[in-house]
């Protein structure tokens, strides 16, 4: 479940419980310092809290922008007000509520329950229809979906008054007084502090987070990107029906508009200003936004005034107006947009800074000799291992008129090395896509250990053994150097039992990236870049390893020591590799038996020896005449 | 049979805007594949410079094209203000930076012209109508229908036979080689949004000489049938979202007739259900673009 128990769950119960402190006592003091209105204002930034931390576990692990959260909120606020306003209540306000709903009666507690299950019900069903439309990062059609709900929900809640008391009464109640302590607030505060950032570093969210970076790669790691979102979903709608809860209670009366683009601006707002990828970013622009937000209301009501310098009526007066909190939000989204689309925070989260400090703490200041200490030993090859094979037959692909692929057939075993070579355009790369199951072949039959593994989803292919590296790199850029090899130790430990997994430390160290672990892998250069992609498909116990170009924009220095790295890691892993690349001498050098590609087919192969003697090869490499 | 004729009629209408809509939004996200939500308030704007022409004692017809360039100038404005900044941002950021310039315009409207609607002249035969055998047609209807087809041929002959229109379907269907191929990529752009708001300016002395009236959050609407439009129709596809405007008016009409009365009224709910739908079994929307994963 937690790669580390230590640093998923330990530290950041810690790191909830002093963000909580500060959070809760700001707000304290503030109102203690100006009291009466002040009281209110603090009481609607914890729950806005609750909604936006909910709103992070989805937007902020998955990346998918959704404008739907706040329909869920609207969804859940109805079904809460609606289950705990007393009958005698219900009476005045709904008489002909449907399913007999005038007459129910239960306690706020359960009625919060029943608004948690039943939201995250139809969670469940709009989560379905996000994952068929393709979500994933940045995906328009999922966000549109998301804006549906708002929009479907609102549209419902105004038109379904024996329910919802229409767009003009709506339902207003008191349902047991106003909230008369704000302990629930407080219990719901801390308990949405701790799921996201607990979410977030469970394998879940981990896994979510790899196919936010990069949903491709994540799907080639053994990753079902649709799984974890909808985890994320469910747990993130379920916190944000909490706070909905909490704010109908507190307002003690409810609008179809209370849950609408407005509010759904002012949460957003919110999450992007902090810094969407951290819950330590939400929380934080939560209090900036309510604190820029009241400033913005005041100044607009009663002007400007500097140490007893009242500018009301003076130049300012064309900004200090009525409704300029409302420009301040929107101005707010757009700078940070424009200027730092990351937030205030990016990828920084409080309990990951508080556990390196406390690592160096610890250390006593020497930990650079703590860390060589502790480097892994180099791993042992393996002896032996169970036998796999990889067998492709007349394997055809077009794209539109364009053949890339026409009758190609290869076969490839554990142990081995086998080249696949060919000019640019030769169809190399579409075979990897084709045996990752990148691309689907119009016909032809693609198998592992005898199954027919044809048309199966990359992700499942990935966990049965065939990995692969990028000709582009594709790394999880957010994420530090282990992080990325954990993604595929997590895969590795749940679906390649059966197989001698290496742990994450000796394989970083064996890519020589030991020193990098906890850098960022957008800060690593190309050739560590590499060795972590490298790494990265390694940790997952693959039975194939498939490299595509590993040694471009290399030296020969580099390729040479690349190549070592690479017969290496497979051979710890007892992994066939299958390499491709252009370069003629390269794959003579390091490979077993050599494919050679020209316009879509296989035109040799061989041993190297064999293969270069081949005229059809020398022509197609040398430009000599053909001679068939 | 006839109700369906009349029923084609007034889909067509109402799809004429929307098409108009659909494809200022699809040639904008041609070329930085920016899903614009600011879209619509292209017509806020125009329409409270209709309204401060309107208390200067201006009439509908001098308004009219007031609200073409209005859209325009605006269009071009954002562009330079906002969505040049963020070209080549993540998909996230350019649509919360198109939601940010939605919502600063609206807001600067409610803080300096307040939340209230403002009104201006429109001409005196909007709700007219007259008959064609058992068919009751709007003369508005009409007119938007007759100018829409016109603005469309216009626009095919622009992007077909002219170098803009060419540089410009270039780098809709790949801007990075159209770019080394020696498209300009700032006037290429630039040229988009002055389309789009072009075509917004067509559409919205439509939309707002029909509604008379506009506020700040005037722009939701428009933007909403743009957007979706251009959505059903499938993003990056001109021709879709032209075809998705009128799928979208057509769908719209048929629904108000046709649902019963309890939930008419819910017709804009209904409406999205179904785009809902379409997207989850038809991500791509109607029209497919040729589109693989690059590896």
């Amino acid at each position: 479940m937690f790669p580390s128990l230590g640093r998923d769950v330990a530290f950041p119960v810690i790191g909830s419980v002093l963000l909580f402190s500060a959070f809760v006592g700001a707000g304290l003091i503030y109102q203690n310092w100006l009291g009466g209105a002040a009281e209110r204002l603090v009481t609607v930034m914890l729950i806005d809290a609750v909604i936006v931390l909910g709103i992070q576990i989805y937007v902020g692990n998955t990346g998918v922008l959704s404008f739907g959260h706040i329909g869920f909120g609207a969804i859940a606020g109805y079904t809460f007000a609606v289950f705990a306003i007393s009958p005698a209540e219900k009476a005045k306000r709904i008489p002909d509520a449907p399913f007999g709903l005038a007459e129910v009666d239960v306690s706020s507690t359960a009625a919060v329950l029943i608004a948690v299950l039943l939201t995250v019900a139809v969670a469940f069903v709009i989560g379905v229809g996000l994952a068929r439309s393709g979500a994933q990062s940045g995906a328009v059609s999922a966000t549109v979906i998301t804006l549906a709900l708002l929009f479907v929900t609102h549209e419902v809640a105004r038109n379904w008054p024996e329910l919802t008391g229409g767009e003009r009464a709506g339902l207003f109640f008191p349902i047991g007084g106003k909230l008369d302590t704000r302990a629930p607030i407080y219990i719901a505060l801390f308990g949405a502090l701790v799921v996201a950032r607990v979410y977030a570093q469970s394998r879940s969210g981990r896994l979510a987070a790899a196919a936010r970076e990069d949903n491709l790669a994540a799907r080639a790691m053994g990753v079902n990107p649709l799984v974890q979102q909808m985890a994320a979903l469910l747990i993130s709608v379920a916190v944000v029906s909490v706070g909905a809860s909490l704010r109908v209670y507190e307002d003690g009366s409810l609008l179809p508009q209370n849950f609408f683009f407005n509010y759904t601006l002012l949460t957003l707002v919110m999450l992007i200003v902090g810094g969407r990828n951290s819950v330590t970013g939400a929380l934080l622009g939560v209090a900036v936004m309510t604190a820029g937000r009241e400033l913005a209301r005041r100044l607009g009501q009663d002007g400007f005034e500097i140490f007893g310098i009242g500018l009301d009526g003076e130049p300012l007066d064309w900004v200090f107006r009525e409704n300029l909190q409302t420009v301040f939000l929107g101005a707010s989204m757009l700078g940070f947009m424009i200027l730092r689309p990351s937030g205030l925070l990016g990828d920084w989260e409080f309990d990951e800074w508080l556990r390196s400090r406390f690592g160096r703490f610890r250390a006593g200041g020497r930990a650079k000799a703590a860390a060589a200490e502790s480097r892994p030993e180099p791993l042992p090859e393996l002896e032996s291992v169970e036998p796999s094979v990889l067998e492709a037959h007349g394997i055809d692909v077009s794209f539109g008129g364009f053949k890339a692929l026409s009758d190609v057939g290869l076969i490839a075993r554990s142990g081995e090395v086998i080249g696949i070579i060919g000019p640019n355009g030769a169809g190399k790369t579409t075979m990897v896509n084709v045996i990752t199951g990148l691309v689907e072949p119009s016909s032809g039959k693609f198998s592992l250990n005898g199954d027919d593994v044809t048309s199966t989803p990359t992700y499942r292919l990935a966990r049965l053994g065939v990995v692969r590296t990028f000709q582009n790199l594709r790394l999880f850029a957010a994420l530090t150097v282990r992080e990325n090899v954990e993604v595929s130790a997590l895969i590795a430990a749940s679906h390649r039992q059966g197989r001698t997994l290496i742990d994450v430390d000796s394989v970083i160290a064996e890519a020589d990236l030991w020193e990098y672990r906890d850098r960022r892998a957008r800060e690593l250069d190309y050739g560590n870049s590499r060795r972590l992609e490298l790494a990265r498909a390694a940790a997952l116990a693959p039975s194939f390893l498939l490299l595509d170009e590993p040694t471009s924009g290399m030296s020969d220095l580099e390729s040479a020591e690349m190549i070592e790295q690479v017969r290496h890691m497979a051979a710890t892993v007892g992994a066939g590799v299958l390499v491709i690349d252009h370069d003629l001498n390269f794959i003579t050098g390091v490979s077993d038996r050599i494919y050679v590609f020209d316009h879509g087919e296989v035109i040799a192969h061989g041993s190297a020896e064999e293969v270069q003697a081949d005229p059809l090869v020398r022509a197609a490499y040398l430009g000599t005449e053909r001679t068939v | 049979m006839i109700e369906l004729l009349q029923n084609l009629i007034d889909g067509l209408g109402r799809g004429s805007i929307y098409a108009l809509l659909a494809l200022g939004v699809a040639v904008v996200f041609g070329v930085m594949h920016l899903l614009n939500f600011a879209h619509g308030e292209l017509i806020t704007i125009s329409g409270y410079a209709a309204y401060a022409a309107g208390q200067q004692g201006w009439s509908w017809y001098i308004i009219a094209p007031l609200i073409v360039v209005c859209a325009v100038v605006s269009s071009l404005v954002i562009e330079r203000v906002a969505f040049s900044r963020v070209r080549g941002e993540s998909d996230f950021t350019l649509l919360l930076t198109s939601f940010g310039v939605h919502f600063v315009v609206s807001a600067v409207f409610l803080l300096y012209v307040s939340a209230s609607v403002k009104t201006y002249p429109r001409p005196g035969w909007v709700t007219n109508t007259y008959s064609l055998g058992p068919l009751n047609i709007e003369v508005f209807d009409t007119v938007v229908i007759v100018v829409t087809i016109i603005t469309l041929i216009a626009t095919t002959m622009l992007l077909q036979r002219t170098m803009f229109g060419l540089a410009l379907r270039a780098a809709s269907a790949d801007f990075d080689t159209a770019r080394l191929m020696g498209v300009k990529s700032d006037s290429v752009i630039r040229g988009a949004f002055a389309l789009s708001g072009l075509l917004a300016g067509i559409a919205g002395v439509f939309w707002l000489m029909r509604s008379g009236s506009t506020t700040p959050s005037a722009g939701i609407d428009p933007m909403l049938k743009g957007v979706l439009a251009a959505l059903i129709g499938g993003l990056g596809s001109l021709r879709g979202a032209v075809l998705g405007g009128f799928a979208l008016g057509l769908a719209e009409v048929l629904l108000r007739s046709r649902l019963p009365d309890s939930i008419a009224s819910l017709t804009e709910g209904v409406v999205f259900v179904l785009i809902a739908l379409l997207f989850i079994f038809r991500p791509q929307g109607l029209i497919t673009v040729a589109h693989a994963e690059r590896v």
